[in-house]
């Protein structure tokens, strides 16, 4: 508690001239007023006044210090004046006083005005610094005066004043999380710690990046904090938090507002957080969010967990085309196997893409409902990869990643649901549920909803199936439009399939332009997700931008699944861009009679392309057409580069 | 030289009123050098501005020493201005 940090410029009277102990109390008084820090001017005068019927407050050596504790007063603070020549303040010395300091306490029983007092006395005693106050020209310099004077005295001290109990203790904690965890995460983190000095406020910051968690809050920092900020767009750790009060927000806000976000803790503007959900380690449930906010969480935790499957597995196979073209074979049905090295690879890449989409719903159930989530998406998730169904049980059409997403979604909620009802049960059966009820009722309704989906699957496939077969050659280029746009719809689910089975069946029966466009369909989607995260970085995340170049290896070796993490985060607006492209590149394929024999290998198996340099025009064209039409879909993204980010 | 040791009672501490009080009643004995020390603080007995500038709160255990005419005397009255409370 500093001198200079009650004693404001307002309640300065420099060369006050009263011609009485009263006069100079109304002086002193109205100056305290000044401060603003007084509610009603008579109270705290009486108080004044009652402390000196008692004995006067002027101690001798020419200083004053009338004092008062008061209910009037709103704050500790201080009124300052000096008169030259003194004024009779009826001391105990009978000497005038020239150096009157009036304190205003609040009705507390806090040590302040003791303080207060311990400190002013230790300055004043000293005789220089009085001269000095007295001989001080304006404000700033009796400011400077007493500045001076108390860092001499108490040079401990930080010239920030720091609270006085428990000093160590730190008072806001953070975590800050972004889907990705490569950026924002951590701009988050470093603004907040920022405006944490700038406001003087200890702050602690948590980062839950692609690395794993940094400078972890410990649950003593947790247990002694003010409160929780918590700036995340994917589920944190929160069973922690229980009982504190936590503000959960964007991890946007973290960089934009850090300021605002520290303030209303420090205020305690922020609910009391109480974690449901017994054993669980983590919850996504943060409140505050709206609906829309909260699924595209649980989908980005999915997207970003797939997307190393789909990057590693992708070139992988990819590679295998390019060693079999190495070697000079010639591309036909087991193209990318024939060569063993070529076939390590294709089949290792083919294993992992196994896993994207049970990965995809797996992480998307545990976004939801934590580890039970786990399970029902991770299962029903491979349900739709299969398409298993009540019929066929071994697995019948896949209802690819929009099944998954399903599967994800449906599972983690159920589960929700499911951990609701369990509540009613007896608190002895508490420890088995997480190890056995919940997993195990999981499973069995995730496999009955999956089994009853998938044959709606079915139904699509043999439906267009056999509307392509109708459909016939008669208007060659419409075939090629629906063929390359079914491609892409959903990326390995039954349109794709259907258009897939279609395309190779043709082969069969010579019809190679079919072919040609089913696999063109293919190619589109990847390399225009690339070329658009190479030309309108904006529409895109961090993530997803750096992920991008891989996406031009994958579209050109006819990979479409390189697509799928960027389709499953934003469909509405993604598939309907591919769509479109695939649709235009699979009927100029057709336009301009190109063929093609092998079934797979995209750029690889140009060689057995029958007119060729068509061929690459239509990809091209197609591309083109998508990349342009995902930057009019897509909106830009709230939070933009880093560069720019930083600048406040 | 004699010394005793007593616990600060006020409430509010050794503020100034009973800072005054002592001070006045040891200017009593001016044959005499009373001085008090709590932690590392000391100041005359007889010094207002000292004692309060000591900052002495409630519960502070504080050092009484008198040395010179009278010593048990101006002791005995401080010691017993302390544990009364200074008539608070």
């Amino acid at each position: 508690m500093r001198i200079v940090d009650l004693l404001s410029k307002d309640s300065i009277l420099l060369n006050g001239a009263p011609k009485s102990k009263a006069e100079a109390i109304d002086m002193l008084v109205d100056l305290q007023v000044k401060g603003g820090n007084i509610s009603d001017r008579e109270i705290y005068k009486q108080g004044i006044l009652a402390r000196e019927e008692k004995g006067s407050t002027a101690v001798g050596e020419g200083i004053a210090i009338p004092h008062a504790k008061s209910s009037a007063v709103t704050a500790p603070s201080l009124a300052a004046m000096t008169v030259p020549g003194g004024v009779d303040y009826e001391a105990l010395d009978d000497e005038p006083s020239d150096v009157l300091f009036m304190i205003a306490a609040p009705d507390t029983n806090a040590d302040v005005h003791l303080e207060v007092l311990s400190r002013l006395m230790t300055l004043l005693m000293d005789e220089d610094f009085r001269e000095n106050l007295l001989s001080a020209k304006d404000v700033d310099e009796f400011l400077a005066v007493i500045d001076k004077a108390e860092k001499e005295k108490y040079p401990d001290e930080p010239t920030v004043p720091e609270e006085p109990e428990n000093t160590d203790r730190i008072k806001v904690l953070a975590v800050t999380a972004c889907p990705t965890g490569i950026a924002h995460t951590y701009m988050a983190a470093e603004a907040l710690e920022k405006a944490g000095k700038k406001l003087g406020i200890t702050i602690k910051v948590e980062t839950n990046g692609s690395g794993g968690a940094k400078n972890i809050l410990t649950d003593k920092e947790i247990a002694e904090c003010d409160g929780i900020i918590v700036a995340a767009d994917k589920s944190v750790e929160m069973a922690r938090f229980d009982g504190k009060k936590v503000l959960a927000t964007k991890v946007s806000d973290g960089i934009k507002i850090p300021e605002e976000l520290i303030e209303r803790i420090e205020k305690g503007d922020a609910p009391v957080y109480h974690h449901e959900g017994g054993a669980a380690s983590s919850s996504s449930s943060v409140s505050n969010e709206s609906f829309g906010r909260k699924m595209y969480k649980h989908l980005m935790n999915g997207v970003s967990n797939m997307l190393p499957f789909t990057v590693a597995g992708g070139i992988f196979i990819a590679l295998a085309f390019l060693i079999d073209t190495m070697m000079g074979v010639q591309p036909g049905d087991n193209f990318g196997t024939v060569t063993p090295v070529a076939a390590f690879f294709k089949t290792i890449g083919g294993y992992a893409f196994n896993f994207m989409i049970p990965v995809l719903a797996g992480y998307i159930g545990k976004s939801i409902a934590d580890r039970p989530g786990f399970l029902v998406g991770l299962v029903g998730g491979y349900l739709a990869t299969t398409g298993s169904t009540f019929a066929k049980i071994g697995g019948d059409v896949p209802s690819g990643f929009l099944g998954a997403l399903l599967a994800g979604f449906v599972g983690g909620f159920l589960m929700l649901v499911l951990e609701k009802l369990c509540d009613k049960m007896p608190k002895a059966l508490n420890g088995i549920k997480p190890v056995l009820i919940y997993p195990l009722a999981g499973l069995g309704i995730i496999a009955v909803v999956m089994c009853a989906v998938n044959p709606f699957m079915g139904i699509i496939n043999t439906a267009i199936a056999d509307f392509l077969n109708h459909m016939g050659t008669e208007s060659k280029i419409f075939l090629g439009v629906i063929l390359g746009a079914m491609m892409s719809i959903d990326m390995g689910g039954p349109f794709n399939k259907a258009a897939y089975v279609f395309g190779t069946a043709a082969i069969a029966t010579g019809g190679y332009d079919i072919m040609a466009a089913v696999m063109i369909g293919g190619m589109v989607p990847p390399i225009a997700i690339a070329l658009s995260t190479t030309f309108f970085k904006s529409r895109w995340t961090e993530e997803e931008r750096k992920n991008g170049p891989v996406n031009y290896i994958m579209g050109l070796s006819f990979i479409t699944e390189g697509a799928i993490p960027y389709a499953a985060a934003d469909p509405l607006r993604v598939i309907p861009a591919c769509m479109v492209g695939a649709g235009v590149a699979g009927g100029l394929s057709m336009a301009f009679n190109c063929t093609l024999m092998a079934p797979h290998g995209g750029i690889f198996v140009f060689a057995v392309v029958g007119n060729w340099p068509m061929y690459l025009v239509s990809l091209a064209i197609g591309s083109v057409v998508s990349m342009l039409l995902l930057a009019l879909l897509k909106k830009k993204k709230t939070v933009k580069e880093p560069e720019t980010k930083n600048v406040k | 030289m004699v010394t005793k040791t007593v616990t600060v009672v006020n409430e509010q501490g050794l503020h100034m009123r009973p800072a005054g009080q002592l001070a006045a009643e040891m200017k009593k004995f001016p044959g005499c050098t009373i001085t008090i020390a709590s932690g590392d603080k000391t100041a005359k007995a007889t010094a207002v501005m000292q004692i309060m500038a000591a900052g002495l709160k409630k519960g502070a255990i504080v050092e009484i020493t008198a040395d010179g005419d009278n010593e048990q005397a101006a002791l005995d009255k401080a010691v017993e201005l302390f544990e009364s409370g200074f008539g608070e």
